[in-house]
């Protein structure tokens, strides 16, 4: 029973991490109906500059954000400005999978070339420390991962409903050609989007980097329980990827106990397979993903 | 092998929403076999989402939609096409990257998996498809892509490929948007004569001339649901209509 | 346009290149260049495979790893657990994938764009999962030996020789396909449906039928490359052989030849078997490839879309100066259309 409540705690603080991680792809698509496979990889991105920080600074990784989040944000406008708005609207759903695939791999190609395929740890002097929580025993680092997330989200929440950025972006999402005619800048505020986006993947990098090992390839691992989570949660849906994230997050954790970790992550691919069939356009929302 | 004037095209209690909005609600219209019958509405009163219910691009909610006493609801887009219904989109598709013969031949009807596989540009289809460009008088541009047509071309292109598959009851959407008057009018005399060899046309359109002169019947949309119908004349003529087109 | 002169021009290209495919592996008197002439002609089959759904339908696959890493191991688990002939289990290999393949197609490809590709994603990575996981049958991480299908007496040499030429074979006759396929009802529904799915559907067109039938075939003639695949290399590792990477190389190299040619992903696969083959000498064993590669997929998407085939024979047709372009052909029209 313990060790069921104890799986329940985690897979809640696991899930809160991956509501941060998708939410950046939740954005892209809803302002460009872009699927950004390259997300992961800048989260990885961000991970090794939280890793090369501390290295070399000795401070907390997670003062790097102050420097990373910035820089992804802008790094974001420029993908989405060079790269996605060149496309034709014709196919930029198919292309732009392509082309973000392709940023993918140059960015993991660019990390192996220079920091090596050697697993790095980000050194912690609380690594090892745990706290008692419900009775449940928890590693600091998971709680301060999910901490992060929470405060980003609900960051993320309250600039999408009270600014008038947040209602130009939201008009953006549910109805491009509607906001347009609105007078909102769409191709300005896609290009915020993806800013905002990759702004959340420096967190959630810096945020993964506390609690686990990392290599240039890491983002294969990470892009398809991403996929599902938006997928479940209705492409395009914030809040739907947030609550889809919770609970696959809980549900793969409750399956480590009679799996193991590598059966239980197949639990993302076959939520994932059960919604396409099921419910295409997703569990929670997700109105536009009906087009697709 | 159907008598004008029968029942072709019938819908019962057809509805379809978009995330609450209704945009056909509860729409029950019959459309009588040979005519020229015009769909008519403001804006955003559910004329192409009825359209798209009737051919199944989209399921209904609820209601039936039957075609010469069959019920054709929810059936696959191309069952519906096979059963006799054609139809052209709004804005005009073609296929961009084949040439305008290629674009025929898609809607050639293979029969079986075997003649599936034998050659599209068999010398008959070829021959019927270059009568059908030569009808709509584009046969010159038998060979070039669709997407080096002008926008009259392409429609015109469509319309051909929409007879291709030889339909009995064709749905046009918009024939007159977007084309010069010259086109227009070419469109409609084309509409005429397919008629007199006993096609039965729905034609949504927003030009009142075309409709007026062109149609037999028309039914006049409101909010998802026909608020009225009869000859053009007395369409023209009635208060719920203009209340309805100036947003009454 | 189907000029003679073109007609001369196809013909003897055609003639060129089944005369080098035949006597390549006799001028290429070092083993490894056979070897590379190996890897080189199997990523032209897989790419060649792979075009049949993404060149005729549109739906662009990421993840046809899965199909060729199964049919690999299909292959290779057919020859050890049940000793069955090598190749009677590649055949049936492919035809345990084409099977497969119905399920997945079906909940696949009723999604379009985004959600396909997720979908074909998805399928490399859970697959990557089982066979690393269910050791007892795959052999797991430490990966699967592969028992070669030619006796010892067969030199190293001699083995790529064959290889090559069987690649060859396949190759050949899945072009044969594409190519009944192209001009054929079939094939001018399929290509329908990759340029207007609703259109092509509001014609007659039975999408959903054509598209399981085009991803099928697509699905057969991967899992039989990578079935001969494994019996050359003679060795299967969960980790290769469900690689994203795979099945984007699938994608860059048709894409970069042009999807809608017959010869395109050949082309592409030449070009981009090359230049992996010469990065890996040139640069060793970095990361340095995965760079290229990504660049030069981010180039072709850009500014390549339609492939090098398509880009060559319109440089060609604007170096025919007597011949008026399309475009003022339709002006004319145009013009024509007004005064009438």
């Amino acid at each position: 029973m313990s060790l069921v409540f104890q799986s329940l705690v985690l897979g809640v603080l696991m899930g809160g991490l991956y509501a941060l991680l998708a939410a950046g792809l939740t954005l892209y698509f809803g302002v460009m109906r872009v699927v950004m496979i390259a997300h992961s990889a800048f989260l990885v991105l961000a991970a090794y500059l939280a890793w090369t920080f501390t290295v070399h600074t000795g401070l907390d990784p997670m003062l790097s954000l102050l420097v990373t989040v910035p820089l992804f944000f802008v790094l974001g406008v420029a993908v989405q400005r060079l790269l996605v708005a060149r496309l034709r609207p014709a196919t930029l759903t198919m292309m732009s999978v392509l082309l973000t695939f392709a940023v993918a791999l140059a960015v993991e190609g660019a990390l192996g070339f220079v920091f090596t395929g050697t697993h790095r740890r980000i050194p912690l002097s609380y690594s090892g420390a745990r706290l008692e929580l419900f009775g449940a025993s928890v590693a600091l680092v998971k709680l301060i991962a999910f901490g992060l997330a929470a405060v980003t989200l609900v960051g993320l929440h309250v600039l999408l409903k009270v600014t008038r950025f947040g209602q130009a972006l939201r008009a953006t999402m549910q109805h491009r050609e509607a906001a347009r005619l609105l007078g909102v800048d769409t191709d300005r505020v896609a290009g915020f989007g993806f800013g905002l986006g990759l702004a959340t993947a420096a967190v959630g990098g810096t945020a993964l980097a506390l609690d686990s090992t990392i290599y240039p390839s890491l983002h294969w691992h990470w892009i398809g329980p991403l996929m599902a989570i938006i997928v479940v949660g209705g492409l395009g849906s914030v809040a739907g990827a947030a609550i889809a994230a919770l609970l696959l997050g809980v549900g793969q954790n409750l399956l480590q106990i009679p799996l193991g970790t590598t059966w239980a992550q197949t639990f993302f691919y076959a939520a994932l397979f059960v919604t396409l069939i099921l419910r295409p356009q997703g569990f929670f929302g997700g109105r536009l993903a009906q087009r697709f | 092998m159907s008598t004008p004037g029968e029942d072709g095209l019938r819908t019962e209690g057809l509805t379809k929403s978009y995330g609450g909005v209704r945009a056909v609600d509860d729409a029950s219209v019959t459309f009588q076999h040979g005519r020229i019958n015009a769909l008519i509405g403001p804006n955003g009163s559910g004329k192409t989402t009825f359209f798209n219910c009737v051919t199944g691009m989209v399921k209904p909610d609820a209601g039936t939609v039957t075609y010469h006493g069959r019920d054709i609801t929810g059936r696959g887009a191309h069952k519906i096409a096979h059963a006799g219904i054609g139809r052209s989109f709004q804005l005009c598709r073609v296929f961009p990257r084949l040439t305008a013969v290629e674009n025929l031949l898609v809607a050639v009807r293979p029969g079986s998996v075997l003649r599936a596989l034998a050659p599209a540009r068999r010398k008959a289809d070829v021959e019927r498809a270059m009568e059908l460009l030569t009808r709509v008088g584009i046969e010159h541009l038998a060979d070039v892509e669709a997407r080096d047509l002008s926008y009259g071309q392409q429609k015109l292109l469509e319309l051909a490929g929409v007879l291709m598959a030889d339909p009995e009851t064709i749905l046009l959407d918009e024939p007159a948007g977007g084309v010069n008057p010259a086109l227009i009018e070419r469109i409609g005399t084309l509409v005429r004569e397919l008629n007199a060899e006993g096609r039965t046309f729905l034609i949504v359109e927003h030009n009142m001339d075309v409709v007026m002169s062109l149609s037999d019947h028309v039914v006049v949309f409101d909010r998802g649901r026909p608020i009225a119908e009869g000859p053009p004349d007395t369409v023209r003529a009635d208060p719920l209509v203009l209340a309805a087109y100036l947003g009454g | 346009m189907r000029s003679a002169s073109e007609k001369v021009v196809k013909s003897v290209g055609l003639i060129v290149l089944v005369a080098f495919v035949v006597v390549f592996p006799g001028i290429a008197s070092d083993p490894f260049v056979l070897s590379v002439g190996v890897v080189i002609i199997s990523y032209a089959v897989l790419a060649t495979a792979w075009n049949f759904v993404g060149g005729f339908t549109g739906y662009i696959s990421l993840g046809h790893a899965a199909y060729s890493g199964l049919g690999g191991y299909a292959t290779g688990l057919l020859i050890l657990r049940a000793e069955v002939n090598p190749w009677v289990a590649l055949l049936l290999g492919g035809v345990v994938v084409a099977v497969l393949a119905v399920p997945v197609g079906i909940a696949a490809l009723r999604v379009r764009g985004a959600s396909f590709v997720i979908v074909s994603i998805a399928l490399v990575l859970v697959l990557l999962l089982v066979f690393q996981s269910w050791e007892s049958v795959t052999g797991g991480s430490d990966g699967l030996r592969v028992p070669r299908p030619f006796g010892p007496e067969v030199l190293r040499p001699e083995q790529h020789q064959r290889f090559f030429y069987l690649h060859a074979a396949l190759l050949a006759v899945m072009l044969l396909c594409w190519w009944a396929i192209d001009r054929s009802r079939f094939g001018m529904g399929l290509k329908g449906i990759r340029e207007d799915e609703d259109k092509a559907r509001s014609l007659g067109v039975p999408t959903v039928r054509y598209k399981l039938a085009a991803f099928v075939v697509s699905a057969f003639f991967t899992a039989l490359g990578g079935g001969l695949y494994a019996l050359w290399f003679g060795f299967l590792d969960p980790i290769f052989q469900f690689s994203i990477l795979v099945g984007s190389n699938m994608v860059l190299m048709s894409l970069l030849g042009g999807v809608r040619s017959l010869f395109g992903p050949l082309v592409g696969a030449v070009v981009v078997g090359y230049a992996t083959e010469f990065f890996k000498a040139q640069y060793g064993d970095t990361q340095m490839h995965l760079v290229a590669m990504g660049v030069l997929l981010a180039a072709v998407v850009l500014f390549l879309p339609d492939g090098i085939i398509p880009a060559v024979r319109g440089l060609v047709a604007r170096l025919r100066p007597k011949q008026a372009s399309i475009r003022e052909v339709t002006q004319e029209e145009l013009a024509e259309e007004v005064r009438r």
